[in-house]
C-alpha cells in the first residue's frame, strides 16, 4: 500500500457475475493481486477487490464487485448490479451447466444494468484443455449473437486474465469518448475526476485493440 | 423472469425516493440560531488564549466538588470562564452532524492547530496526560472499587476539560446523523476533539453556507466518506513531498478506502435502501388492523436501534492488552450469526493494532534514559500514522462486519435479534475508544520531548478519527434497520403461509 498512485482519472464500476464454482473470486484474485488461491472460499453476497490500470494513457480505477455465484445469494447479489459499467460474466469450461446457465445471467445484467453497460463472457479454467466440456467455438458464437466481449482465461495460469479486465475497460472508454456512454447519468458506474492530474495525452487516432476479443 | 423485470423497473424510482430519507438527514429546525451565536462569540474567541500554565498536576490541585458526572448542565458550564459561551450554540451546530463528516482529512492538521492556539481550550497533551495519570492512580490503588476510582480521576482532573465535556456530553446523541441515541454516556474526550474542529469551522464558514449546503444535498454517509477521500488524494497527489513524508502523513479517508470500508459501505447502503423501500410498499399494501399491528412490530424493531447504552467510562485502557478480550467479545456478541470469517478479519486487524502498541511502547520505556531520536523509539509521526491507519482498517472491517450481516440476515430465514447487533455496535465502539486512549497515551510518551505544538494536532488528529470512526459505525449499524424489518416481514409471511 506504500506509494501508491492516485492520480487516476476514472473509476470504472465493475461486476463478476456467473455460477458458483466457475472461478469468479480467483479471477478477482489473480487480477489484483498476480496470484492464484488455490482454497478459495465461496464468497458470501459480494467482496471487493480494486486495481489501477492504464487504459489509452489514462490511469482508470477499477472497482471490483465479486457477486456470490450460489443461487441462494442471488436475490441479494441482483441489488449489486445496478450502476455496472462493465460485468465479466463467467463460466467453466469443463462444465457445460455454468454454460448453459448464461442465459439467465445475461438476462439479469441485462435487466440490471444500464444499456451501455459493457459485457465481457469469460471462459475459466483455460488451462484444463484436457476436460472441456465447452468449445472455443460455441461460446464465440454465443458471445457474438449477444455483443458481448469473449474472451478464454485462467485464473490459476494467468492466462488473459489482465486482457478480460482491460478489453472491457477499453470498450467502456471508447464509449466514453464517442458520447454514447453519458457520464453525467446517475448509472454510468463510471465516475470522472477532472480535477486529477492527467497522464498522457489521449490520442485521438488510437486504436481500439482487437486480438482476441470479437468485437 | 418476471421477477428480474419487477425489479428493474422499481430501480430509478426508489433511488431517488429514499434519497430523502437518508442518514444523513438533520432537523432544520437547529440551524437557525447558529449564525447569531456565532457573531456573539467571534470577538470573544480573539481575546482568549490557550491556558498554557495549566499542567497536568495543577489540574490535579482543584477541588474533589469538581467531581461532577460528565452530564454537567450548561447552566454549571457558564459559571465555568465562559464556557457557555459554547454551549449556547455548540449543540445547534452539532445536530446538523454533517459538520462531523465534512471535517474528514480536511487539512484537519492546520484547523486543529488553528482552533488550539485561538480558542481557550486545554490543549489535548493535557487531557491525554491525565489518561496516563489516571493509569497511575489505577495501579496505585488496591483494587477495590476500580471503577469508582477511575470516576473520580475523571472528576478530579477535568474541572476544567470536565465541564467543558460534560457540557458536550448531551450531544453525543446528536453527532450520530441518524439522531439515534446509541452511545448516550460517553465518547466525551472524542467529542471534546470534534467539538474543536466544529468551531474552526463556524470560524472559517460564517453562517455554515458550507456546512448546510452539505445537508441539503442529503448526501448519504459513502457519498461524504468518498468525497473526504478524493480531497485527499488530490491533496496526496498536488504536494510534492520527498518519500519519508509520505510514508508518515496518514489520511483516515484515503485508508478507509484501501481496506474497502467504502465499497461496503455502499454496498450497505444500497442493501439498506431497497429493504426500506420493501418495507414501505409493503405497508401500503396492508389496511387497518394488520397495519396497525405490523407498525408495532415495525416499531419494537426499531426500539432495539436507539435504546443501547453505552458507557465509555468503563473503557479502561488497562484492559485487552493483546486485543484478546475484544476477540472473545466480538465472538460473544456474534454467536449464532454465520459471520466468522469477516469477524477474523476484524479481530485481526485489532490484535494487530495491539501489538503495534505493544511495540511502539516498549523500546522507548527501556531507553527513557536516552536522549535523542533512536532508532528503535517510534516518532510521534509514526505512531500517529499508526494510530489512524488502525482506526481506518478497524472501521472499515466494522462496516464490512455489518455488510456481511446485512447480507446474511437477507438470506436466511432465521430470526436476528436486534439486541445482538446493538450489543455489537458497543462492542465496537468500546474498542475504537480503547484504541485511541493507548494510541495516545503511546503519542504522549513518544512525544514527551516534543513541543505542544507538534503533539497537540497529531493527538487531536487521533481523538477526532477515533470519534468519526464511531459515527461510521454508529450509521452503518442504523443501516442495518431496514434489513431486520424487511426480514421480519418475509419470516411473516413465510409462517402465516403454513
Amino acid at each position: 500500500m506504500t506509494a501508491a498512485p492516485y492520480n487516476y482519472s476514472y473509476i470504472f464500476k465493475y461486476i463478476i457475475i456467473g455460477d458458483m464454482g466457475v472461478g469468479k473470486s480467483c479471477l478477482l484474485h489473480q487480477f489484483t493481486e498476480k496470484k492464484f488461491m488455490a482454497d478459495c472460499p465461496h464468497t458470501i453476497g459480494v467482496e471487493f477487490g480494486t486495481r489501477i490500470m492504464e487504459v489509452h494513457g489514462q490511469k482508470v480505477k477499477l472497482q471490483i464487485w465479486d457477486t456470490a455465484g450460489q443461487e441462494r445469494f442471488r436475490a441479494v447479489t441482483r441489488s449489486y448490479y445496478r450502476g455496472a459499467a462493465g460485468a465479466l460474466m463467467v463460466y467453466d469450461i469443463t462444465r457445460r451447466s455454468t454454460y448453459n446457465h448464461l442465459s439467465s445471467w445475461l438476462t439479469d445484467a441485462r435487466n440490471l444494468t444500464n444499456p451501455n453497460t459493457v459485457i465481457i463472457l469469460i471462459g475459466n479454467k483455460a488451462d484444463l484443455e484436457a476436460q472441456r466440456d465447452v468449445t472455443y467455438e460455441e461460446a464465440k458464437q454465443f458471445a457474438e449473437e449477444n455483443g458481448l466481449l469473449f474472451l478464454e482465461a485462467s485464473a490459476k495460469t494467468g492466462e488473459n486474465v489482465e486482457e478480460a479486465f482491460l478489453e472491457a475497460a477499453k470498450r467502456i472508454y471508447q464509449n466514453i469518448q464517442d458520447g454514447s456512454l453519458d457520464l453525467n447519468a446517475a448509472e454510468s458506474g463510471v465516475q470522472h475526476k477532472p480535477s486529477a492530474p492527467q497522464g498522457g495525452r489521449l490520442n485521438a487516432d488510437s486504436q481500439p485493440a482487437k486480438e482476441g476479443c470479437s468485437c | 423472469m418476471s421477477e428480474n423485470e419487477a425489479s428493474a423497473a422499481e430501480g430509478p424510482g426508489e433511488a431517488a425516493e429514499i434519497r430523502d430519507a437518508s442518514p444523513t438527514d438533520t432537523p432544520d429546525s437547529s440551524s437557525p440560531t447558529a449564525p447569531d451565536s456565532l457573531t456573539d462569540v467571534a470577538p470573544t474567541r480573539k481575546a482568549r488564549r490557550r491556558p498554557e500554565t495549566i499542567t497536568a498536576a495543577e489540574v490535579e490541585e482543584t477541588p474533589k466538588a469538581e467531581e461532577q458526572p460528565a452530564k454537567t448542565t450548561s447552566e454549571s458550564t457558564v459559571s465555568q470562564g465562559g464556557w457557555g459561551y459554547w454551549g449556547s450554540w455548540g449543540k445547534s451546530i452539532l445536530s446538523t452532524a454533517t459538520a462531523t463528516v465534512a471535517t474528514v482529512g480536511q487539512g484537519l492538521t492546520q484547523v486543529i492547530e488553528k482552533a488550539e492556539t485561538s480558542l481557550g481550550i486545554p490543549s489535548p497533551t493535557e487531557v491525554s496526560a491525565q489518561v496516563e495519570e489516571e493509569q497511575k492512580q489505577q495501579g496505585s490503588s488496591p483494587a477495590d472499587d476500580a471503577g469508582s476510582e477511575k470516576d473520580k480521576a475523571v472528576g478530579d482532573g477535568s474541572s476544567a476539560v470536565g465541564s467543558a465535556m460534560g457540557m458536550l456530553s448531551s450531544l453525543t446523541s446528536v453527532v450520530q446523523s441518524t439522531g439515534k441515541t446509541v452511545i448516550t454516556g460517553g465518547l466525551d474526550a472524542l467529542e471534546f476533539i470534534g467539538k474543536k474542529t466544529m468551531d474552526v469551522i463556524a470560524e472559517g464558514d460564517p453562517g455554515f453556507k458550507k456546512t448546510k449546503g452539505l445537508m441539503n444535498r442529503n448526501a448519504t454517509l459513502s457519498q461524504v466518506l468518498r468525497e473526504a477521500k478524493e480531497r485527499e488524494e488530490l491533496q496526496t497527489a498536488q504536494t510534492e513531498m520527498s518519500e519519508s513524508e509520505k510514508k508518515v502523513v496518514a489520511h483516515y479517508g484515503m485508508l478507509f478506502d484501501e481496506f474497502q470500508g467504502l465499497s461496503h459501505l455502499e454496498a450497505l447502503e444500497i442493501l439498506s435502501r431497497e429493504s426500506e423501500s420493501k418495507v414501505k410498499s409493503v405497508l401500503t399494501t396492508l389496511s387497518g388492523d394488520k397495519r396497525v399491528q405490523l407498525r408495532e412490530e415495525l416499531d419494537h424493531i426499531k426500539e432495539s436501534f436507539s435504546l443501547v447504552e453505552f458507557d465509555d467510562e468503563e473503557v479502561d485502557e488497562k484492559k485487552d492488552e493483546d486485543g484478546s478480550e475484544f476477540d472473545r467479545d466480538i465472538s460473544e456478541a456474534l454467536e449464532g450469526l454465520s459471520v466468522s470469517a469477516t469477524a477474523n478479519k476484524l479481530s485481526k486487524a485489532c490484535k494487530n493494532a495491539c501489538s503495534q502498541i505493544t511495540h511502539m511502547t516498549q523500546p522507548e520505556k527501556e531507553e527513557e534514559e536516552s536522549e535523542g531520536d533512536g532508532n528503535k523509539a517510534a516518532s510521534v509521526e509514526e505512531v500517529h500514522a499508526a494510530a489512524i491507519r488502525s482506526l481506518a482498517e478497524l472501521t472499515a472491517r466494522s462496516i464490512e462486519l455489518f455488510h456481511k450481516l446485512a447480507e446474511t440476515i437477507l438470506f436466511s430465514s432465521s430470526s436476528t435479534d436486534a439486541s445482538l447487533l446493538s450489543q455489537l455496535t458497543v462492542v465496537l465502539c468500546k474498542e475504537i475508544s480503547l484504541l485511541s486512549k493507548k494510541f495516545t497515551s503511546c503519542l504522549t510518551t513518544a512525544g514527551s520531548n516534543e513541543k505542544g505544538d507538534v503533539l497537540n494536532p497529531l493527538i487531536t488528529g487521533v481523538f477526532l478519527e477515533a470519534s468519526n470512526s464511531a459515527s461510521y459505525i454508529q450509521d452503518a449499524f442504523q443501516l442495518l434497520m431496514p434489513i431486520l424489518e424487511i426480514s421480519h416481514i418475509q419470516r411473516r409471511a413465510e409462517s402465516s403461509e403454513q
